[in-house]
């Protein structure tokens, strides 16, 4: 019956794991770049989402749309004023400016809104339903409901509109992506815009059901790499079964071992697989 | 004397033979031309040789001893050295300072001090007439010159073998009569040669035999009259002009 | 050696006898700025070693530093060491850290090995977090130092031991064979180069520096905990202080060091997290328009508009 509500619960946070991943995998895919600064993109989701719950009385549910378009116009700015200017750039560059970016977030959170704790605490946080014997705190479902519903869209936008078509030529062959008159520039930056979007989104969820601090996206982005890496850098599918199996993973860590062992579990993991096969379960050949 | 004997190599990626059952005799001081059709599997063949990619099957025998599964390193070190099809300079340090990385590494483990490695790297410089670029940084040259200091990075190694891929392409019918003068001082220097080439006028010119390879196989081999003259070789490639070129 | 190389060699061993007259003359204060700016030097020449000559991009220093600092740590308080024995055992643990770590991580390439190095330092972190003998979230104590000149010279001597290798990479064989590696990784083994031993030795020698700063390190500030030593900020300071001043120079990490270093104790005195702020914005502005960093700029007298602008252009879309 414990292990029932370990799965449960590995599976509910799993989806979240998912959409995070999802943003980090889409941004690889197509611009090839590492984005260090995942991580503190969802933390921006998450404060947007406090903060309109706080002032102004927003359901978090509710203002994901606001969230989703606020963070998309971020990573589109931030994609079309800074990171198009080095994509030529060597590796390291584009790694170090991302991580750049991700300090300077990081410490104008904690300038503009200090480290104190934070949580968007609806008055439902609270309320669990019970079925067979597990115990299932309404949110979390939610959470997942929505990561699900999120990642359909996003699969829809991806497979059936001209967008999604432009912006998966571009990731498969940006040479010929640009002689069919793609507008590459403008895709990097709507690419990233997505990835910022499915992060800030992740965000929003994540601050109701843990904590809020300016450095919570630091592990996040690592785990987001973890997934993505596990289901194969670039591609969607494997960024969801990835965020389950790192959903599971560290769910039954955190019961049957420790609480305070699931973030080494994850790294660690992280570390074995970048060793062990660097494509990944589902992914393309890469890596070596 | 065989320096260089391959026996049955094969190279396979997936289902795809890109090298199949390659067998060939390198005698020393010889310059054997390699020709083929794009695709054929010349650089797979040399990859695999050197080290740079795996055996699916075969061996290479140097000297007598097999070098199959042996690092890039240590075949370096061996004494066979190669070009590479598309270049690959060291872009940010100057054309002295690239050859001199050959110089310091090379057979037997190269030179062990900067001073006598930067006196070889600059004889091998003038040697392929790049002296007067030697101080230049390696991202400016033009294409030949850029030719040219690949070739000089791997006479640096002082090798007993030596790899040619595909030097010529992209030089002008002046640059490659150039090339292939220069090419045959090198071998008057005691190295023997394997030469990857799709100009066929400069193969014939310079090639004692040439071998020819043809998805992935070996389709024949002998002097250089009989290769190009041969009709299965000229219909591998694209037929009738090549012929006509080969007895003009 | 010709006499070109003495040049710079001697200006070194007189800024060292400088340096080591500087007790007598400063304050206390000064002192302690020293100590740090010293440290940041080394952390930022041990992270040239393989970020900058040999072109690894290693976001996971932070982790030797942090070896380091607990080895001596638990040595002198659980295991009763001197401390003249359990520095070198904090660095010699982080060297074979370097090793053991190195040998399949630096079989990754490009952003693989950055996020697995980042991955690394984040481990450690949490392991050393979850361990009794480190004394887990609580730290450590370390016992208060009777000569705190002591730590001045120990920094100085580490610094002058890791300027040295730079100095000596910029121009030996084994140096070349790291830039070679940087350069072309492929063509470096073609001609020769035993590449998976030269980067394991770049990166285990990288390790070593950072591990003996971070035992210092521990010392003198007598309290350790795995916050303050697995921090991702340190990764940071030493990664732009290095590309800031020039990577894989020099005089680069020495520039960068010095320069950043002091800025940034300006800012800290009125907040904290106003010179890490300072940092990200200096990281972001570095690789837009001088990414081969202060001495390249320096070396060129090129001291216009133009340089950075032809840096934006190159590597836009």
């Amino acid at each position: 019956m414990l292990v029932l509500q370990v799965l449960v619960n590995g599976i509910l946070l799993g989806g979240l794991y998912g959409i995070m991943a999802i943003g980090m995998s889409l941004i690889y895919g197509v611009l090839r770049i590492v984005n260090i600064a995942h991580g503190a993109l969802i933390m921006l989701g998450a404060y947007i989402t406090f903060w309109t719950f706080t002032l102004w009385g927003w359901d978090p549910f509710l203002s994901l749309p606001v969230t989703i378009l606020l963070l998309f116009a971020v990573g589109y700015l931030v994609q079309r004023c800074i990171l198009n200017l080095i994509v030529r750039a060597a590796l390291y560059l584009t790694l170090l400016i991302t991580f750049g970016i991700e300090v300077v977030m990081v410490n104008l959170a904690r300038i503009a809104w200090t480290s104190d704790l934070r949580q968007t605490a609806p008055a439902y946080v609270a309320a669990n339903f019970s079925v067979g014997g597990l115990t299932i705190p309404y949110v979390r479902l939610w959470v997942f409901a929505t990561t699900v519903v999120l990642s359909v869209l996003f699969l829809l936008l991806m497979e059936r509109t001209r967008l999604g078509r432009a912006i998966r030529a571009t990731a498969q062959e940006l040479r010929a992506a640009r002689l069919t008159g793609i507008p590459v520039g403008q895709i990097f930056a709507v690419t990233f815009g997505l990835g910022a979007a499915l992060a800030g989104a992740a965000g929003a969820m994540w601050g109701v059901l843990f904590p809020i601090t300016p450095i919570l996206g630091r592990a996040l982005t690592l785990k987001s790499f973890v997934v993505a890496v596990l289901g194969g850098l670039g591609t969607m599918m494997g960024a969801i079964v990835g965020g389950l199996v790192l959903g599971l993973a560290e769910a039954f860590t955190a019961t049957f071992i420790g609480p305070t062992y699931p973030n080494a579990i994850s790294f660690g993991l992280l570390v074995l697989i970048l060793i062990v096969r660097p494509t990944g379960v589902l992914g393309r050949g890469e890596g070596r | 004397m065989h320096i260089l004997q391959g026996r049955r190599v094969t190279k396979m990626f997936g289902g795809l033979a890109a090298v199949s059952l390659v067998d060939f005799d390198l005698q020393e001081g010889e310059i054997l031309g390699l020709i083929g059709p794009n695709g054929s599997g010349k650089t797979t063949l040399v990859n695999v040789i050197t080290g740079a990619l795996p055996y699916s099957d075969g061996d290479v025998l140097f000297r007598g001893r097999s070098i199959r599964g042996l690092p890039s390193y240590e075949i370096g070190r061996l004494g066979l050295s190669r070009t590479f099809q598309i270049v690959k300079p060291f872009r940010n340090l100057t054309v002295l300072q690239n050859v001199m990385v050959a110089a310091l590494f090379g057979a037997r483990g190269g030179a062990r001090d900067l001073a006598a490695a930067r006196r070889q790297a600059e004889e091998v410089l003038e040697f392929v007439g790049l002296a007067h670029r030697s101080l230049a940084p390696a991202e400016g040259l033009n294409v030949p010159e850029r030719k040219r200091m690949e070739l000089a990075r791997a006479l640096a190694m002082r090798p007993t073998i030596l790899f040619l891929d595909e030097v010529m392409a992209g030089l002008n019918p002046a640059e490659i009569d150039d090339a292939v003068a220069l090419i045959k001082r090198v071998r008057d220097r005691g190295v023997t040669l394997l030469v990857i080439e799709h100009v066929m006028k400069a193969i014939r010119n310079l090639s004692d035999r040439i071998m020819v390879l043809y998805h992935g196989e070996k389709l024949t081999e002998g002097s250089p009259e009989e290769v190009l003259n041969n009709p299965q070789v000229v219909s591998a490639y694209l037929g009738k002009r090549y012929a006509e070129q080969a007895r003009a | 050696m010709n006499a070109r190389r003495w040049v710079p060699l001697l200006a070194g061993l007189a800024v060292l006898v400088l340096l080591a007259a500087a007790p007598g003359i400063f304050s206390a204060f000064m002192i302690q700025f020293l100590i740090n700016l010293f440290m940041m030097t080394i952390l930022a020449e041990s992270w040239n070693i393989i970020g900058g000559f040999t072109g690894y991009t290693s976001f996971g220093n932070a982790a030797f530093f942090g070896i380091g600092a607990y080895t001596t740590g638990v040595l002198v308080t659980r295991a009763g060491l001197p401390f003249a024995a359990a520095l070198p055992a904090g660095g010699a643990l982080a060297m074979l850290f370097g090793v053991a770590v190195g040998v399949p991580v630096l079989r990754l390439k490009g952003q693989y090995f950055a996020i697995a190095t980042l991955g690394i330092g984040e481990t450690m972190r949490e392991v050393v977090y979850n361990l009794e003998v480190t004394g887990a979230g609580t730290g450590l104590v370390m016992p208060i130092s009777r000569s705190p000149l002591s730590f001045f010279y120990l920094m100085l001597a580490i610094l002058a031991g890791a300027t040295l290798v730079n100095w000596w990479l910029s121009a030996s064989r084994f140096g070349y064979g790291l830039i070679a590696i940087r350069e072309d990784e492929d063509a470096a083994g073609a001609m020769g180069i035993n590449a998976p031993l030269y980067k394991t030795i770049a990166f285990a020698l990288s390790g070593t520096f950072a591990g003996l700063a971070g035992g210092v390190f521990a010392y003198w500030i007598t309290f350790i905990d795995p916050d303050a030593v697995f921090k991702m900020s340190t990764t940071v300071q030493m990664i732009i202080m290095a590309v800031f001043g020039g990577s894989g120079t020099v005089l680069g990490p020495l520039l960068g060091a010095f320069l950043l270093s002091s800025v940034s104790e300006v800012l800290a005195t009125q907040l904290a997290t106003l010179a890490e702020l300072f940092y990200g914005v200096i990281i972001v502005l570095v690789v837009l328009f001088m990414p081969k960093g202060l001495f390249d700029l320096i070396r060129r007298r090129e001291f216009s508009f133009k340089y950075f602008a032809r840096n934006l252009r190159e590597n836009r879309i």
